[in-house]
C-alpha cells in the first residue's frame, strides 16, 4: 500500500495509574505501561486478569475510575471510543451481517465522509493488504472464520490508525488457521508500521508474536518484558508459574555470600551462584528454587548441580521424553529430554541422578507452592 | 430473561393465528350478508347487490370516521414502533436492574381488560382534555399496541450481538448512528411487524375508542356500534368485509416480514 509514512507510523501510549474497579471488584489496579510507537505489545494473564478491562479502557468502552492513557500526545482518557481514531479487532470477528464485505471494511471511511469512489477504492487496497482482494461483493456468512477475520482486519486499518488493539482476536480459530493468522498480523504489523497491543490468554502466541508481553495477576503488572527475558528470567514466582513448564523445588538457604547456598529436600548441597537470585535472600530463609524442565539432564553424578528424583513415570512422545519423578518431599520433578536419549538404566521406581546448568538455576524468596 | 423471549414469540404466534381463525370463521356468515338486497340483516340474504358497499363509500360519516382511524392507527403504529423498539433496546441491552420490572409494565395492557383501561384513559383524559382528540386516541393505542412491538422486537434484537455495535463505534460511529446502521436494519422486519400489528390493534379498537369518541370524533368501530344500535342495515356487514380482508393482509404482511428475519 502507498502510504504516507507519517499517517502509518504508530503513535506511542503512555498508561499510567490505571484503575478500574467495578463495585467492589478492582478489575485493573494501578497499571503503567510505556508503549514505544510501532511496538507490539501483548497483554498476557488468566482469566480475569484485567486484560479486556484495560483494552476497553484504550479503546474507549469503559473509563477508567483513575489514571489516564495518552496516545501520542493526546490525553485520551475519557474520549469516547468513536472519536479516539484506534483500530480495533474483536473476538467474535463483529462482521455487520447485511452489507457486502466492501461495504465493512469502508464502513470507518464513510463514517470519516470519505466520498464514495475513494471509500470503495481504499477498501479494496486494504482488503487486498489482507489478502482478500475480489472478496468485496460477498457477504460474511459465505465467509470462513479465519476470512472472516481478516476482513476485520482491513476494517480495522482501512482508515490508517495508528494503534491497532486486538482481543483475543484468534481465540476463535484452530491451531493451523490460527498460526496462519498470527504470521498474517505480523506481517502487517511490520508492514504498516503501526502501534499494536494484542490480548491473548495463549503465551505461546504472546511469546511469539510481541515485541514485549506484559504479564498481567489480578489487575497488576506482574512483569513486563521481551519474550526471552520473560522465559529465561521470569521476575517472581507467578510469572515463572504461568509462562512455560517449570520445576520448583523448595529449598532452604544456608549462607549467602560470594554464592548462596541452599540444601535441597533431595538431601543435596548446592552452592548457587548469586546472580542466580531473582529477590535478594537472607540465610536461614525459605526459598524456591526453579528450574525448567528441558534444562535437566540425566546423569552427572558428583556435579555442582546434581541431585536424586525418584521416577514415577516415563512419557515417550516421539521427539520428546517427558520424565517424572518425585523428591523425598512429595515435589514433582519433569524433564523434558531429547527422543533419542538412552535410557535403558531408567524404570519406573528407580532413582536417577538429574543435573542443571548453573546458568538454568533461579531463585526465589517464599516456601513452594 | 432469555426464556421470557421464546414464551413471547410463542404466546404471539398463537394470537396472531386465533386472530386469524376467528376472522375465517364470520367470514362464512358475514360477506354473504353484506351483499343481502333487503334493508335489514338477514341470513341467508336474499338477492345480491352492491348497495351496501357504495353507500359507504359514498358517505361522508362513514368516511370522516374511517379517515380518522386511519389516521389514528397510522399514528399509533409510528409512536408504537418507535417507543417500542425504544424500550426493548433499553432492556435487552441495558444492564439496569429495573428491566424486568419494566417489562411488566409494557406488557401489562395485554392482561389488564381493555374496559377497566378504557374508564380509566376516559377519566383521565377528560380532565386533561385528551378525551376525544387524535393525540388521546393515539396515546391509548399505543399503549395497547406496545406489548406487540416489544415482542416482536426483543426476540429479533436478543439475536444481534452486542459487540457489532462496540464494532461500529470503535469505527468512529456515534451510538446513535451504530443503532441506526447496524442494529436497526437487523431488527427493521420485526420492527414492521410490530408497527403494523400496532396499525391493526389500534384500527379495529373497539373500547377504549367507545369511551374517548366524542360528538365530533368517532372512530370506525365506534360508529359501527352507533350504527348497529340506530339501524342495522347491511352496511355493517360490508365494513366488516372490508376490514376483515385489510386484517388478513396486514397481518400476513408481518408474518412475512417476521419470516424474514428469521432467514
Ligand atoms: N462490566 C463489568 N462489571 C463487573 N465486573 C467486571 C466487568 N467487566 C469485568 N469485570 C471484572 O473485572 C475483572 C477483570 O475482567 P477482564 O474481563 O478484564 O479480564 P480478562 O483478563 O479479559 O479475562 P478473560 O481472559 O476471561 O477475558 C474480572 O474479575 C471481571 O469479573
Ligand atoms: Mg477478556
Amino acid at each position: 500500500m502507498a502510504m504516507n509514512r507519517e499517517q502509518t507510523a504508530g503513535a506511542s501510549i503512555r498508561i499510567s495509574r490505571l484503575e478500574k474497579r467495578f463495585g467492589n471488584v478492582s478489575a485493573v489496579d494501578g497499571v503503567d505501561i510505556d508503549i514505544s510507537a510501532g511496538e507490539f505489545l501483548a497483554l498476557l494473564g488468566p482469566s480475569g486478569s484485567g486484560k479486556t478491562t484495560i483494552l476497553m479502557s484504550l479503546a474507549g468502552f469503559e473509563f477508567p475510575t483513575a489514571g489516564n492513557i495518552v496516545i501520542g500526545s493526546e490525553d485520551l482518557t475519557y474520549v469516547p471510543a468513536n472519536k479516539r481514531n484506534l483500530g480495533m479487532v474483536f473476538q467474535n470477528y463483529t462482521l455487520f451481517p447485511h452489507m457486502s464485505i466492501l461495504d465493512n471494511v469502508a464502513f470507518p471511511l464513510k463514517m470519516r465522509g470519505v466520498a464514495k469512489p475513494e471509500r470503495y477504492a481504499r477498501a479494496e487496497e486494504a482488503l487486498a493488504t489482507v489478502r482478500l482482494a475480489g472478496y468485496g461483493e460477498r457477504f460474511s456468512s459465505q465467509l470462513s472464520g479465519g476470512q472472516q477475520q481478516r476482513v476485520a482486519l482491513a476494517r480495522a486499518i482501512v482508515y490508517r490508525p495508528r494503534v491497532l488493539l486486538m482481543d483475543e482476536p484468534l481465540s476463535a480459530l484452530d491451531k493451523n488457521l490460527r498460526e496462519d493468522m498470527q504470521l498474517e498480523i505480523k506481517r502487517l504489523h511490520a508492514e504498516l508500521g503501526i502501534t499494536v497491543i494484542f490480548v491473548t490468554h495463549d503465551q505461546s502466541e504472546a511469546l511469539t508474536m510481541a515485541d514485549r508481553v506484559a504479564v498481567l495477576k489480578d489487575g497488576r503488572i506482574q512483569q513486563i518484558g521481551p519474550s526471552r527475558e520473560l522465559y529465561e528470567r521470569p521476575a517472581n514466582l507467578f510469572t515463572a508459574g504461568f509462562i512455560g513448564e517449570m520445576n520448583f523445588i523448595g529449598v532452604t538457604v544456608e549462607s549467602v555470600g560470594e554464592a548462596i547456598a541452599v540444601s535441597l529436600p533431595s538431601g543435596e548441597h548446592w552452592n548457587v551462584p548469586s546472580t542466580s537470585a531473582v529477590d535478594p535472600l537472607q540465610a536461614g530463609q525459605k526459598a524456591v528454587l526453579a528450574v525448567r524442565p528441558e534444562r535437566l539432564q540425566i546423569g552427572g553424578e558428583g556435579a555442582a548441580f546434581a541431585f536424586h528424583v525418584k521416577l514415577a513415570d516415563i512419557v515417550y512422545a516421539g521427539s520428546a521424553l517427558l520424565l517424572i519423578g518425585h523428591l523425598p518431599d512429595g515435589t514433582e520433578i519433569r524433564a523434558r529430554l531429547p527422543g533419542a536419549s538412552d535410557l535403558s538404566t531408567l524404570t519406573p521406581g528407580a532413582t536417577a541422578v538429574f543435573s542443571v546448568p548453573k546458568e538454568a538455576i533461579l531463585l526465589y524468596a517464599g516456601g513452594a507452592k | 430473561m432469555k426464556p421470557s423471549i421464546d414464551k413471547g414469540s410463542l404466546a404471539l404466534g398463537t394470537y396472531v393465528y386465533a386472530v386469524l381463525a376467528f376472522i375465517v370463521i364470520p367470514l362464512v356468515i358475514v360477506i354473504p350478508m353484506s351483499f343481502g338486497q333487503n334493508d335489514y340483516l338477514e341470513f341467508p340474504p336474499k338477492g345480491f347487490t352492491l348497495r351496501w358497499y357504495a353507500e359507504y363509500f359514498s358517505s361522508r360519516q362513514w368516511w370522516s370516521a374511517t379517515s380518522l382511524s386511519v389516521e389514528v392507527a397510522f399514528l399509533t403504529a409510528i409512536c408504537a414502533s418507535v417507543i417500542g423498539t425504544a424500550a426493548t433496546y433499553a432492556m435487552v441491552r441495558g444492564r439496569g436492574r429495573l428491566a424486568t420490572l419494566f417489562q411488566i409494565l409494557l406488557i401489562g395492557p395485554i392482561i389488564v381488560p381493555h374496559i377497566a383501561l378504557a374508564v380509566g384513559l376516559y377519566l383521565f383524559f377528560q380532565t386533561i382534555g385528551l378525551s376525544g382528540t387524535v393525540p388521546g386516541f393515539v396515546l391509548a393505542h399505543t399503549v395497547l399496541a406496545l406489548p406487540f412491538v416489544v415482542f416482536t422486537t426483543t426476540a429479533a434484537l436478543g439475536k444481534v450481538d452486542a459487540s457489532l455495535e462496540a464494532a461500529a463505534m470503535s469505527c468512529g460511529a456515534s451510538r446513535f448512528s451504530a443503532f441506526r446502521l447496524v442494529t436497526l436494519p437487523l431488527i427493521l422486519p420485526n420492527v414492521v411487524s410490530g408497527a403494523l400489528f400496532a396499525f391493526i390493534i389500534s384500527f379495529d379498537e373497539p373500547v377504549v375508542s367507545f369511551f374517548l369518541s366524542g360528538v365530533r370524533y368517532k372512530t370506525l368501530p365506534r360508529r359501527m356500534f352507533e350504527d348497529i344500535e340506530q339501524n342495522l342495515t347491511p352496511i355493517i356487514p360490508a365494513i366488516a368485509t372490508l376490514l376483515i380482508v385489510l386484517s388478513i393482509v396486514v397481518l400476513l404482511g408481518a408474518h412475512l416480514m417476521r419470516s424474514r428475519t428469521k432467514n
